[in-house]
């Protein structure tokens, strides 16, 4: 429990270079105080029944970086989809890098969470959005509140579509032994307004960092987002990603993420409905080896009539790594005419590989359309044969056949480049090269 | 033994009957023709007493006895069957197991005991054979994957059953091919006597070359706009229903 | 009549408990209270040897240390367990040469039932053991089943006569431990029923048996041990119903099922307790412990329709320890007014070549919760497991919920798992097409929802199924008008 104690004690200081006068530090102080009483979640709890952070937090991480780390652009250009034309925002080791960024002001903000959290023009927006989704009694979501200071803040406009996608990447430069982050989004897509996202997370050295992050999303009115969260780092990186998204009528909502390195990774994912006829949309990719980790916590309130929402996870594991799937479905009282379905299929390739899945419903209202189907499998044996008697070999059948059991997921990715990236990616990860382009 | 006068009905606060007059006696065949939307099914559903039509105004009676008091259950009991356009699937409920509710639930209402488990069988192998219909499909559940076809020679199967005096057929012959739909229209005919009484709702004339009605209705936007015999489906199979439509709207 | 909402609502409220009776039966009941005093004194009472008293004390010193579980998706009043009384027989001479012998009005109590002894041995040939109250109150059939050496008795009977097999079983697939109300059963269990079928042999009939709860105030601790040897085969049926009370009554039996090599066991359950009245007042909680072990190639395939009880918390397991074993689990749950029923299975996968198969159908209705929890669990040397699951729910009415919460472990990569699940309610147009059929609405409904029950309907024995079947139309009759 060091660390813990080192979380809250160093909270002084962290707020010393900080105004204590506005209602922030408030906020701040509270969620320390969650923090302080709940603690780091542990095994006993539903929701971390298959997960276990109790190794991760034994390390002694460095909190604030000492120095200033300077990256080369060439070295992490690659990390960047270069054959778009983006927005960036970057940070390295948490702080932000104007030199790698590409921020604007000109019809929508891409910018700073310091900014916004400390400049009088953003205070109304705020006060209207700044922790007012991310749940108040979840103890890793309240010490993100409680260090809350930089990250990315997005603002687009009424009847405005960001005409370039928007990358948000955090870089861990490896200067630090062992790092702790906890950089903390807000994105606000007003009425009728569109944007693309994608997150990365992003160490440049095998060194311990773990990343805690929390993103704030409000969708509103007619509004559309599509996200897409690229988790591939390295074997000493963990994350824990929670991100909260609020729907208002008619909008359209997608997460997708792809989950394909990182040591142990936990995604939160939680829609709420706050208007009718809203479509949400939950995918994922997760292929792993090796010990890695990942576990997809997601959750889908419908709270209100005539919406809808799909879920579609597929997992592929191999050696000894684990996937955990956590899905649920809520549909109050009042949602009538819902639908939502759920879909997790899982692919084990080795004998020490595990996969854990629950996948709930959990419904309250008679008139609706809920469902959810979950397999564990394998590749089909006949269709691989069927493959290999074609002359195409084995290893390459099996990724042939890998990409085509993902394929569904990946149909709905609505960046060219960033499909073919992670087509790329997968393939690596498979250790083939196809031979051509999927 | 139908007697419906000045029929005015209307769903979700639309009108779509506009005052239909029909007079169906025992013995009788009658055709009810129109184009789509023209409130043919309306009709059959508000005869059987489906609560989604609301009827505003006139007067159903069955052999003199007001129907708009009677509940959907009380309707089939005096006697009305409903060969339904979209036949509905219940899950797990075998076709045998259904029919066998369905006779029992009639004859209580009449006072009977329940039909003996070996005249049930009889009846259901006797009616199956006029129907063409295999035993394994009593055994399958109603209407769950069943085609087109299977679900239409069910529904009339199921009129065969119950030996209805008054049997709607909403456009069973949508979904058939000539085989079946000979095979169903030779089930109704035989089923025909002098005291019960058919309406077909049909969009084409194909199905009364084999029901070859008395006497054939135009229905157009809730009114029937022309009644005849027989030739007067003919005379709209060869101009179309756009004659039709100018008859209407010429007021007639 | 067409069927709404508002309909549906106030007829579901009105349907009361349909076996809703009390016998008048003089019984011997022991003050209230829990110590261990009182298990020595039951144990005493009953006149079992040291072995079984030790037993008992030791299940409770362990049960003393453990808490009350809270993780099911039920909320009730704590029952006072030191409040029960943990001894209840009926006082008059406990065993019958004849059913002359047995006491008229509880005779009149299984008429009321419309399941009369007489009635059943002239059906079905079933050797019914009557649990009343705890203590085994007339058996028949038992000559048949001497013949070919099976043994169907009471437990109590059985720690007597057949020492041997209870020590070596009891406790062997839900050891005290386990779970609370497990460790509490261990310790008071008064009485329940005892089975033991020979190697390779089939038994010519099912063996069933009629718990009842009868006696205000009086806790029921079932116990039930079945063993079938290798190769053997047994059919078990179980059926309950319980006359109405207005203090919530606790149930918490154990059944424990043991498949040795090729052997299969087939335990049905139909219960129908008493489920409170519309206010959500009384009725019984049912928090019952069933396990079964399966051996090499045998078989264990649990079905219940749970129509009764105030709160149930049941989970009929199967732990497939044996290669090729097999495990089924098919379940129909119906929820009314204020019930919660959270219930489903564990299926656990050791051997290899293990398969498992779970059908489950929830109806809820009324203000009642219904939840299906389950876990299917794939070991690392279960090499070849498969499993299938589908877990369908039925909402009638908007005061009610369905939850499924299927738990899903796999560590083997040749694991095969399948799990389906669907919500659904009951569509006007099905309504309306029975109906126009001259099928009143209320038979209407109960046509549907043995339809959506009929996979699990049809795994029952012929004489339950029709029982079963009429218990679902009494659960949920008076729904609508």
């Amino acid at each position: 429990m060091e660390f813990k104690e080192k979380l809250i004690s160093s909270h002084l200081a962290f707020e010393e270079d900080l105004n204590l006068d506005d209602s922030v530090h408030e906020t701040r102080a509270s969620a320390l105080k969650v923090f302080e009483e709940k603690g780091f979640p542990s095994k006993r709890e539903e929701a971390w029944k298959y997960t276990s952070i109790e190794a991760l937090i034994q390390k002694d991480y460095a909190l604030f970086p000492k120095s200033e780390a300077s990256i080369n652009v060439n070295d992490v250009k690659k990390y960047f989809l270069y054959d778009t034309d983006t927005y960036k925002v970057i940070f390295i080791d948490g702080i932000y890098s104007p030199f790698l960024s590409n921020t604007t002001h000109d019809g929508l903000d891409v910018c700073l969470m310091s900014a916004a959290l400390t400049k009088p023009k953003y205070r109304e927006l705020i006060n209207t959005y700044f922790n007012k989704i991310a749940p108040e009694d979840d103890s890793l979501t309240a010490l993100n509140t409680s260090y809350a200071k930089e990250g990315a803040y997005i603002y687009i406009p009424k009847n405005i579509v960001a005409e370039k996608p928007i990358e948000i990447i955090h870089f861990s430069s490896g200067n630090e032994n062992a790092l702790w982050l906890q950089p903390r989004n807000l994105i606000v897509v007003d009425q009728n307004a569109q944007v693309q996202i994608i997150e990365r997370h992003q160490s440049l050295k095998e060194h311990p960092v773990v990343t805690n992050c929390v993103t704030e999303i409000y969708v509103h009115q007619d509004a559309f987002l599509d996200y897409y969260k690229l988790q591939n780092d390295l074997p000493s990186a963990s994350l824990i990603d929670s991100t909260y998204i609020v729907q208002e009528k008619k909008s359209h909502a997608s997460v997708h993420t792809f989950s394909l390195g990182g040591k142990l990774t936990r995604n939160n994912l939680r829609f709420f409905h706050k208007g009718e006829h809203i479509m949400s949309t939950l995918k994922g990719v997760t292929i792993l080896h090796g010990k890695q980790h990942v576990d997809h916590a997601t959750l889908v309130h419908h709270a209100q009539p005539n919406c809808e929402s799909h879920q579609d996870y597929k997992g592929i594991f191999a050696e000894r790594s684990e996937g955990v799937f956590n899905g649920q479905i809520l549909v109050d009282k009042i949602a009538q005419k819902t639908n939502a379905f759920q879909q997790n299929n899982n692919i084990l390739i080795d004998d020490q590989a595990t996969v854990n899945t629950k996948p709930q419903l959990e419904i309250f209202a008679d008139d609706v359309k809920c469902s959810h189907g979950c397999t564990i499998g394998q590749l089909d044996e006949e269709a691989l044969f069927y493959l290999r008697s074609r002359g195409i070999p084995k290893k390459e059948a099996k990724a042939l056949m890998t990409y085509a059991f993902a394929n569904n997921v990946l149909a709905s990715v609505q960046l060219p480049s960033l499909k073919k990236r992670i087509n790329g990616q997968i393939a690596k990860k498979l250790g083939v090269n196809l031979g051509f382009d999927l | 033994m139908l007697t419906i006068e000045n029929l005015h009905a209307e769903v979700e606060g639309k009108a779509i009957l506009k005052g239909i007059d029909l007079d169906v006696k025992a013995g009788e065949v009658h055709a009810i023709m129109g184009p789509n939307g023209s409130g043919k099914s309306t009709l059959s559903s508000l005869i059987a007493g489906n609560e989604e039509y609301q009827l505003t105004k006139g007067k159903m009676l069955l052999r003199g006895k007001d129907l708009i008091e009677l509940d959907a259950e009380e309707r089939a009991h005096e006697g009305i069957f409903l060969s339904f356009q979209y036949p509905v699937e219940i899950p797990g409920v075998s076709v045998t197991n259904f029919i066998k509710t369905a006779i029992n639930a009639n004859r209580k209402a009449k006072g009977l005991e329940d039909m003996p488990a070996s005249e049930l069988l009889k009846k259901i192998r006797e009616k199956a054979k006029l129907l063409d219909i295999d035993s394994k499909f009593l055994s399958r559940s109603l209407n769950e994957g069943f085609s087109g076809g299977e679900k239409k020679r069910n529904e009339i199967f199921q009129m065969a059953m119950l030996e209805p005096s008054l049997s709607i057929l909403d456009e069973t012959d949508s979904g058939l091919d000539i085989d079946a739909l000979k095979i169903v229209a030779n089930g109704v005919n035989k089923l025909k006597n002098k005291d019960n009484a058919t309406i077909v709702i049909t969009h084409y004339q194909r199905l009364l070359d084999y029901i070859v009605p008395d006497f054939v209705h135009v229905l157009f936007d809730g009114r029937i706009v022309k009644s005849g015999t027989k030739e007067l489906a003919h005379e709209l199979e060869a101009k179309g229903y756009d004659w039709i439509k100018e008859l209407a709207s010429h007021g007639v | 009549m067409a069927y709404t909402e508002e309909e549906l609502k106030k007829e579901l409220e009105t349907k009361e408990y349909e076996y809703g009776f009390y016998t008048d039966i003089e019984s011997d009941t022991f003050p209230s209270g829990l110590s261990k005093d009182i298990v020595r004194k039951i144990s005493e009472k009953k006149g079992e040897p040291e072995w079984m008293t030790q037993w008992r004390l030791k299940a409770f010193e362990s049960w003393s240390e453990m808490e009350e579980p809270e993780w099911a998706n039920v909320n009730y009043v704590k029952p006072d367990l030191q409040a029960i009384s943990y001894y209840s027989a009926p006082r008059t001479k406990p065993k019958y040469e004849s059913l002359d012998e047995v006491d008229p009005e509880l005779l009149k109590t299984f008429e009321k039932l419309g399941i009369s002894i007489d009635e059943q041995k002239k059906l079905s040939g079933v050797a019914v053991d009557i649990v009343m109250d705890s203590v085994s109150v007339a058996t028949t059939f038992k000559k048949t089943l001497a013949e070919k050496g099976i043994i169907f008795c009471s437990i109590s009977e059985a720690i007597k006569e057949h020492p041997e097999l209870v020590k070596k079983y009891i406790g062997s697939v839900i050891p005290p431990k386990d779970n609370f109300y497990a460790g509490l059963n261990s310790a008071v269990f008064t009485d329940g029923s005892f089975c033991y079928i020979p190697k390779g042999v089939r038994c010519p009939m099912e063996l069933s048996t009629y718990f009842r709860i009868n006696q205000a105030g009086t806790g029921q601790f079932e116990r039930t041990l079945v063993i079938a040897d290798e190769g053997s085969y047994v059919s078990y049926l179980e059926g309950c119903t319980a006359p109405s009370r207005d203090e919530n009554q606790l149930h918490a039996a154990v059944v424990e099922l043991i498949a040795l090599d090729d052997a299969e066991i087939k335990y049905s359950t139909v219960q129908n307790w008493f489920p409170g009245n519309k206010e959500g007042k009384g009725g019984v909680f049912n928090f019952v412990t069933k396990r079964g072990i399966c051996h090499d190639r045998s078989k264990i395939s649990w079905t219940q329709v749970e129509t009764g009880s105030a709160v149930t918390w049941k989970y009929p397991s199967c732990i497939l320890k044996g290669d090729n074993s097999v495990g089924e689990f098919y379940s129909i749950a119906v929820t009314n007014n204020f019930q919660q029923a959270d219930t489903g299975t564990k299926m656990i996968h050791l051997g290899q070549n293990t398969k498992s198969t779970i059908i489950s159908k929830g109806i809820s209705a009324g203000k009642s919760q219904n939840s299906y929890r389950g876990l299917v669990q794939v070991g690392p040397r279960a090499k070849n497991a498969r499993n299938f699951s589908q877990c369908d729910s039925l909402l009638m009415g908007n005061e009610c919920g369905a939850h499924t919460f299927p738990y899903i472990e796999a560590k083997n990569n040749s694991a095969q798992i399948e799990h389906e699940a669907t919500t659904s309610k009951i569509g006007e147009d099905q309504i309306f097409y029975c109906n126009q059929r001259g099928i009143d609405t209320e038979k209407a409904i109960a046509l549907i929802v043995n339809g959506f029950s009929k996979e699990v309907l049809n795994k029952l024995p012929m004489e339950f199924a029709v029982e079963a079947q009429k218990l679902l139309e009494i659960s949920l009759e008076g729904s609508v008008g």
